[in-house]
């Protein structure tokens, strides 16, 4: 027997709708299976949707509530009025902006004849506007009540989603419900006018035991006007999105059994933070309070909230498990936040829409997303198809091979770098003290690229040889990775791209940089591709865009400078030049440039002032300068050729076919400007570079490894850009083909030359793994209160170098500390004495520096080891071909008493936890001074409420008057001006992360609401009933 | 300059024409830059001595601070441990100061500082014509150090004791090691001991190794400084002195200062390293360098002494003997005097005396002799010998000239005899020069002897080139 044809009630709701109404009218009344009774509502629209929905479905089936009404409401209130006719009786919930496809209550209908149980069907949802993107096939939710419609943003609708599903929710825009069910389930609750009412009773049919069907046959077009805040809401005058959030959480906190809703309080409190934060990041500061304010906003109407959870309490448990099912599966999160990562590298916000109300949020994003990564296809697929990917695949494998020696084993260090230890808490301890008690004791500015070290190490779990080696080692295929990156919008052909970003990876700068250990290099060449992208985008960007380069610009510039000065030099020159010629072209750009240029400057302003003292250290880096890592006498042909020179570096004429490249690139008229500045950016490299190779500083020039790599960027690009002409030459086939191919074969033998000569000479030094430390822990263990040790090594010209370190070896940047020249001497000249073998006090003198011992490495040299043996005041602990070690036979510590006579006698003394050093100083006669071993000046000492008088003693340690009683003498170092500076700088660091990340566009909605005039969807006038 | 840009060939000569440009200043300043040369070893006087006098007790002791010294300083003579009396601080430079030891004093210890600290040399002589120890026995006063090397006969063949000194104001934790003709040797009763602040221990080697002939003894410390000296008795009253401290193992040693005349005349060497050797030996004598017949080398273990009778090789030439080896090796050389009731002397590798040498007590008289015999191995060699006498004024100075590989002996012999000191000054462009002194006196029953090589002066230290530089922190790049 034929069930009984079961009736269906469609309810339209309309609010300021007009302007799609007459659609959405027309879709109802078109509809292929025919509706047996329509009811309209009208919230107290004052755009004339009363009018058509009368005039559609005659007056007395419209009924009209006030503004403030919500969906719920007057569902309910057509409900109250409308009889029971006794069948099977279906309502079918529409908005004004919600057009239903002919066929779709056909469908709706013939899925729910299909499966008794299902009792809430929805319809396809795609977009109005867009009509083949999809909306909506089923919404489900995730603890926190985040919203996934499990659909990548704007996707178009293939047929993909097909088929009957059983989904957590659907939309109330084109929902069929048995009345029944409504009825008993209570309908939408009107506590949630808008928003999430259709989660929540999807969720309680859910849990009641009946089935929520996503019918894909059945399609409606929805604008969700209210949600894209293209018509005022008069039912709340809250922000959708705060409304939206905040219902999100009371639905599901409501609905949630009692323990997985405490863990969602946590939850959510947790993800609350998160997103303000990312969206205080963004420069979203509305949206942040939004986020706070919702969630705020459901814990501060705790009755509410019982009183919600009290009217779902029947079945809510027993049901659970079912829901549980259809929640967003847990891998969602993981690619969500992949997609996330991914658009904020491609220059979106750093929070994505997934969490509002819509997926189709973020407007097609402009030419830069012309990428390959846009293609929908798997991870995996995405990842490994993408030639960037492989290319960096390429060089780790290249590194990896010709760094075997580097990978594993002890300390590393040599070369420029010193040993690598201590974490990240040293690190930061010692960019932030304002006194440093390492070497002969400064006050000075710890260098600046410790604190990006520093943040860096944090994020690999404190581990500091990680970050190190990570830069350092991995400074080939970062290099790459960025060269790729940033050449994005300059070259269009992949192919060509890879080849730039390979030939810049694999120059001689690099391999020369890992071998010497050069970190400074290392960061600034990963930087460069980094520098010229951004400079390009603020000269060339939208204005907006532009500023935000520039910022961002300023901020790796300031990190390259602390790292290597001579990068800021390159690039001030640059970005003057480049003020004069577009500043009068494009609005903003010289302000744009001088903010790029202001940034650094600003930002290491105490540090370059000590480096401008000494001018240089402007053209070295960070780390070591020793002579014999630099060629002195640096052939012409290998600065022309981009080869600084010193260990590590192939021969010179590897990059010959790079050269050619770039000159033959010459002959080509494309992109004649762009070549142009490419190769004046060279020649300016390679001059500034010769400079760098010439002057010395100190006992050598410095290392042109900077300049050279500026050069070659140049270079590169100009030789890049014309990628795409050899490919057409290639097409053209006949001589032309035979001539791109030796084009191709000469540019790429470069970098292939690089990498195979690396591979096959490995980096053998002077950078190793397993530098044997100079402190023993023996002195480690006997120097905690920082007692000096001096260690001397004797070099094969005869030269003795020596220094004091304090019970460790230095930290990074610990070295580069500077140390006044007339200290120096006076060291130097106590140490020569010693070694000498006069005789003497000298050992004694050293003595009241804080000197505890007297290392030497192995090999101890004969007459080093026969007067360090002979004198003394010193006496041996150990001998070995490892080394020697002498200690003080009467050391003095870090603090001492002197007497009138001079006699000086060690002090007790400590170093409390909040800096300072508390001094126990016994009772005597007047006129003792009590001697710090630091040089002098900035020292402040309190005595029980007085402040004793300082002098200066032995020219240059800091002196007190003690109280004649004795007591407890503090002494510490002021350092309030340097406490406030660190301050600021993290407050400007902070400001300039925000203004250079890319933030909210420059609308919510800017695109024009274009009224669809589709010629297919001709008026087709349906009777009213 | 646009047209020049915009054409294609115009740009490309364009670049080769700056690039030749730039080729050419890189070139034009490619010598800029030449590495700043090491600075020269610079010489400074030494501003503080102090040496022990092992066993005075019964001895004379003299000390002497050659004049030149700048400025004020002060030299006093101690029992260590005791406060310097009035009496023994030394006059003043050039002036030998000389006391004759009452018996049972412990060891004195002779401190210079500032200018009278430049040069200052002890050495103690005992003269006794019967018992054991009959002999005449002289030693220079040692410096504290960590390492000594002692060559000789060992506790089988004399009475070998080692006169061990803590000077210094910390402990002293001192090792002794026995290099046997039979390899190390190894004794389970220990061979370190402890030396307290001021204390002296007196240790005799035939408790740690009873048995060898030959021997060397390495005496070092482990911790502090230790002052050593040792003495060897021959039994029967045939003669007694103390063993000079030998230079530190090297692969050329020269044993200076070869008395010529009559008696045995034995050469030890030790090869204490891991290694066997044959070491080279070669006389020095007046006549030049020569290869003694059957006696061109001599074998020694890994880790043990060897002695070759040279007796008949020298055939009774003052000489030195220069040995070459492919290993780091320790030598010493013992002479018998002649007579009914010989002595012994004792010489040892000593270094070349660049800056100069001080011997402190030198004896000139009837029957007694004083004399130098110096060496030069390598090119010729000038020195100049001043005798600083007790008494009177100082004699003009005397400068000998040693022709290249010569030996030449100078008998020391100040106008009016007596006791004196003598200083030895290599000159300006002399090639380096090695050296002894032998001290004897003729009695009815034979010859007593004594010898000492001489060793670097404490006048001068050489301070080497320091720079403060973090580089330390690595070795030293390749």
């Amino acid at each position: 027997m034929q069930p009984p044809r079961p009736s269906v009630t469609a309810i339209v709701v309309s609010h300021d709708g007009a302007r799609w109404l007459k659609e959405t009218l027309q879709g109802v009344l078109r509809q292929s299976r025919p509706l047996d009774r329509l009811v309209g509502v009208d919230n107290g629209s004052r755009d004339g949707s009363a009018a058509l929905l009368t005039e559609a479905f005659g007056a007395n089936s419209v009924l009209t509530m006030p503004r403030s009404t919500g969906f719920g409401e007057a569902v309910a209130a057509v409900l109250e009025r409308l009889p029971h006719t006794g069948g099977e009786e279906w309502i079918w919930l529409l908005h004004d902006d919600c057009a239903p496809d002919r066929h779709a209550l056909e469908a709706l209908l013939w899925a729910a004849a299909g499966d008794r149980e299902a009792v809430i069907l929805g319809p396809k949802i795609r977009d109005w506007l867009d009509r083949r993107t999809l909306l909506e096939v089923g919404v489900t939710v995730d603890r926190s009540g985040r919203r996934d419609t499990a659909l990548e943003p704007r996707e178009y609708d293939q047929g993909q989603h097909d088929g009957v599903h059983e989904v957590l929710s659907v939309s109330t825009a084109g929902m069929l419900v048995r009345r029944d069910v409504w009825e008993r389930l209570g309908g939408l609750d009107p506590e949630l006018p808008l928003f999430r009412d259709d989660l929540d009773l999807c969720w309680r049919a859910t849990a009641a035991g009946h089935k929520v069907l996503c019918v894909t046959a059945a399609v409606a077009w929805h604008a969700e006007a209210a949600a894209r805040r293209r018509r005022r809401m008069a039912v709340s005058d809250t922000h959708p999105r705060r409304l939206d959030r905040r219902n999100a959480m009371f639905v599901v906190m409501a609905n949630l059994p009692f323990r997985s809703m405490l863990w969602s309080v946590v939850r959510n409190l947790f993800v609350s933070l998160l997103r303000t934060l990312l969206l205080l990041l963004a420069k979203q500061p509305a949206n942040a309070l939004d986020e706070v304010v919702a969630f705020g906003g459901v814990l501060s109407s705790p009755r509410r909230l019982l009183k919600a959870r009290k009217a779902r309490k029947q079945g809510r448990k027993q049901g659970y498990p079912k829901v549980k099912a259809l929640f967003t599966p847990p891998g969602m999160a993981l690619r969500r936040l992949t997609d996330m990562v991914q658009g904020y590298l491609s220059g979106a916000g750093p929070i994505d829409s997934a969490g509002r109300h819509h997926a189709v949020i973020s407007e097609p994003s402009g030419e830069d997303d012309g990428d390959e990564l846009l293609t929908d296809a798997g991870l995996m697929q995405r990842v490994f198809g993408n030639p960037g990917v492989l290319l960096c695949l390429g060089l780790l494998a290249v590194t990896i091979a010709a760094e075997r020696s580097l990978l594993y084993g002890g300390l590393l260090g040599g070369g420029a770098l010193v040993p690598v230890v201590g974490g990240a808490s040293d690190l930061w301890q010692f960019y932030t003290s304002g006194y440093h008690a390492a070497g002969l004791g400064s006050g000075g500015w710890a260098p600046p690229y410790v604190a990006v070290l520093a943040a860096l190490s944090t994020i690999f779990l404190g581990k500091t040889w990680l970050a190190v080696s990570v830069l350092l080692l991995g400074c080939v295929p970062l290099a790459g990775l960025s060269a790729y990156i940033a050449t994005r919008s300059m070259i269009s052909h992949p192919l060509a791209r890879v080849w730039l970003a390979a030939s810049y990876a694999l120059l001689p700068v690099a391999t020369g940089a890992v071998a010497a250990g050069r970190l400074g290099t290392a960061v600034v060449f990963v930087l460069l591709p980094a520098y010229a992208a951004l400079a390009a985008r603020v000269i060339t960007g939208e204005r907006r865009r532009a500023r935000r380069a520039a910022w961002a610009l300023g901020l790796l510039l300031a990190v390259g400078t602390a790292f290597a000065p001579l990068v800021y030099v390159l690039v001030a020159v640059l970005g003057g030049l480049a003020a004069v010629s577009f500043g009068g072209v494009r609005r903003g750009v010289g302000a744009s440039l001088g903010i790029a240029m202001a940034v650094p400057i600003v930002l290491l302003a105490p540090w370059l002032a000590q480096l401008a003292a000494d001018p240089g250290r402007i053209l070295l880096e960070a780390g070591l300068h020793r002579p014999e890592l630099v060629d002195s006498r640096l052939p012409p042909e290998a600065l022309l050729l981009l080869s600084p020179g010193g260990p590590g570096v192939p021969p010179v004429w590897v990059t010959g076919g790079l050269f050619a490249a770039a000159l033959a690139a010459l002959l080509f008229r494309r992109h004649q400007m762009v070549v142009v500045v490419g190769w004046g950016v060279t020649v300016f490299g390679v001059l500034v570079a010769t400079v760098a190779a010439r002057v010395p500083v100190g006992d050598a020039p410095a290392w042109p490894g900077v300049p050279l790599a500026f050069a070659a960027t140049g270079l590169i690009v100009a030789a890049a850009l014309t990628g795409h002409r050899v490919i057409e030459l290639h097409r053209a086939g006949g001589l032309r083909r035979v001539g791109a191919a030796l084009m191709v074969l000469v540019a790429c033998a470069s970098p292939v030359l690089v990498a195979g000569l690396w591979i096959k000479d490995g980096v053998d030094g002077p950078l190793r793994r397993g530098v044997p430390s100079v402190i023993t822990d023996f002195v480690a263990a006997a120097s905690r209160q920082g007692e000096g040790t001096i260690v001397l090594r004797s070099g094969a010209d005869g030269l003795l170098t020596f220094t004091v370190l304090r019970g460790r070896t230095p930290l990074i940047g610990e070295t580069e500390l500077p140390v006044p020249d007339a200290l120096r001497r006076r060291l130097s000249d106590l140490v020569a004495g010693v070694i000498s073998g006069r005789g003497g006090d000298d050992a004694v003198a050293l003595a009241s520096y804080g000197v505890r011992f007297v290392a030497v490495p192995g090999p101890v040299d004969a007459k080093v080891r026969r007067s360090l043996d002979a004198d003394p005041a010193l006496t041996r602990v150990n001998l070995s071909p490892n080394g020697g070690l002498w200690r003080m036979v009467a050391p003095l510590g870090r603090v001492y008493l002197q007497g009138k006579d001079g006699g000086r006698t060690p002090v007790p003394y400590t170093e409390p936890a909040g800096g300072g050093i508390a001094v126990t100083v016994p009772p005597g006669e007047p006129g003792r001074t009590l001697v710090l071993a630091e040089p002098a000046g900035g020292w402040t000492a309190t005595a029980g409420g007085s402040s004793p008088a300082a002098r200066t003693i032995d020219g240059w340690a800091q002196g007190f008057e003690p109280p004649a009683a004795g007591g407890r003498v503090t002494i510490e170092y002021g350092a309030s001006w340097h406490r406030i500076w660190l301050w600021a700088q993290l407050a400007i660091v902070v400001l300039v992360l925000v203004l250079a990340s890319p933030g909210a566009r420059g609308a919510e909605i800017t695109e024009e609401y274009a009224e669809p005039v589709a010629a297919e969807r001709e008026l087709q006038e349906v009777p009213a009933r | 300059m646009r047209l020049l840009i915009e054409n294609r060939f115009g740009f490309l000569a364009l670049v080769l024409v700056v690039l030749a440009a730039m080729f050419g200043v890189a070139f034009a300043t490619r010598q800029g830059v030449a590495p700043a040369p090491v600075p020269a070893p610079a010489r400074v006087a030494v501003e503080s001595v102090s040496t022990v006098c092992p066993d005075p007790g019964g001895a004379r002791v003299t000390a002497v601070t050659p004049p030149g010294g700048k400025g004020e300083g002060t030299a006093t003579v101690a029992e260590v441990g005791g406060k310097p009396s009035a009496a023994s601080r030394l006059e003043g430079p050039g002036v030998p100061w000389q006391r004759d030891v009452p018996a049972r004093v412990g060891p004195v210890e002779v401190a210079g500082a500032g200018a009278m600290a430049a040069g200052l040399e002890a050495a103690q002589t005992s003269r006794r014509l019967g018992g054991d120890a009959r002999g005449l026995a002289g030693v220079r006063c040692a410096e504290p150090g960590a390492v000594a090397w002692f060559v000789g006969p060992g506790p089988a063949a004399a009475d070998v004791r080692l006169f061990l000194t803590n000077a210094d104001d910390a402990e002293t934790i001192v090792e002794i090691l026995v290099y046997a003709g039979e390899g190390p040797v190894v004794n389970d009763s220990g061979s370190s001991l402890v030396l307290k602040p001021g204390e002296h221990r007196t240790v005799r080697l035939r408790d740690l190794a009873p048995s060898p002939l030959v021997m060397a003894v390495e005496v070092r410390t482990i911790s502090g400084r230790v002052a050593a000296a040792a003495r060897a008795v021959l039994p029967k009253g045939k003669g007694t002195d103390w063993l000079p401290a030998a230079a530190e193992p090297a692969t050329t040693v020269v044993v200076p200062g070869i008395p010529g005349g009559g008696g045995l005349r034995e050469l030890y060497v030790t090869a204490p390293g891991e290694a066997d050797t044959v070491v080279h030996v070669k006389a020095l004598t007046a006549d030049g360098f020569y290869a003694m017949k059957n006696r061109e080398s001599l074998e020694v273990p890994a880790g043990s002494t060897a002695s070759l009778d040279l007796s008949t090789g020298i055939g009774g030439q003052p000489a030195a003997i220069v040995l070459t080896a492919d290993v780091p090796i320790v030598a010493g050389a013992m002479t018998t005097g002649t007579g009914s009731r010989p002595d012994v002397a004792f010489s040892a590798g000593a270094p070349a005396i660049d800056v100069g040498s001080v011997v402190a007590d030198n004896r000139a008289g009837k029957k007694l002799s004083s004399r130098l015999i110096l060496s030069a191995p390598g090119a010729a060699a000038k020195v100049r010998v001043q005798a600083l006498p007790r008494k009177g004024a100082a004699p003009a100075p005397v400068e000998v000239e040693i022709p290249a590989a010569r030996t030449k002996e100078i008998k020391l012999a100040p106008p009016g005899g007596g006791d004196f000191s003598v200083m030895v000054q290599p000159l300006a462009g002399s090639g380096p020069v090695y050296g002894g002194r032998v001290l004897d006196e003729s009695t009815p029953e034979g010859l007593l002897i004594t010898a000492q090589p001489l060793a670097l002066a404490r006048t001068w230290a050489i301070v080497p080139p320091v720079e403060e530089t973090s580089d330390v922190v690595l070795p030293a790049a390749r």
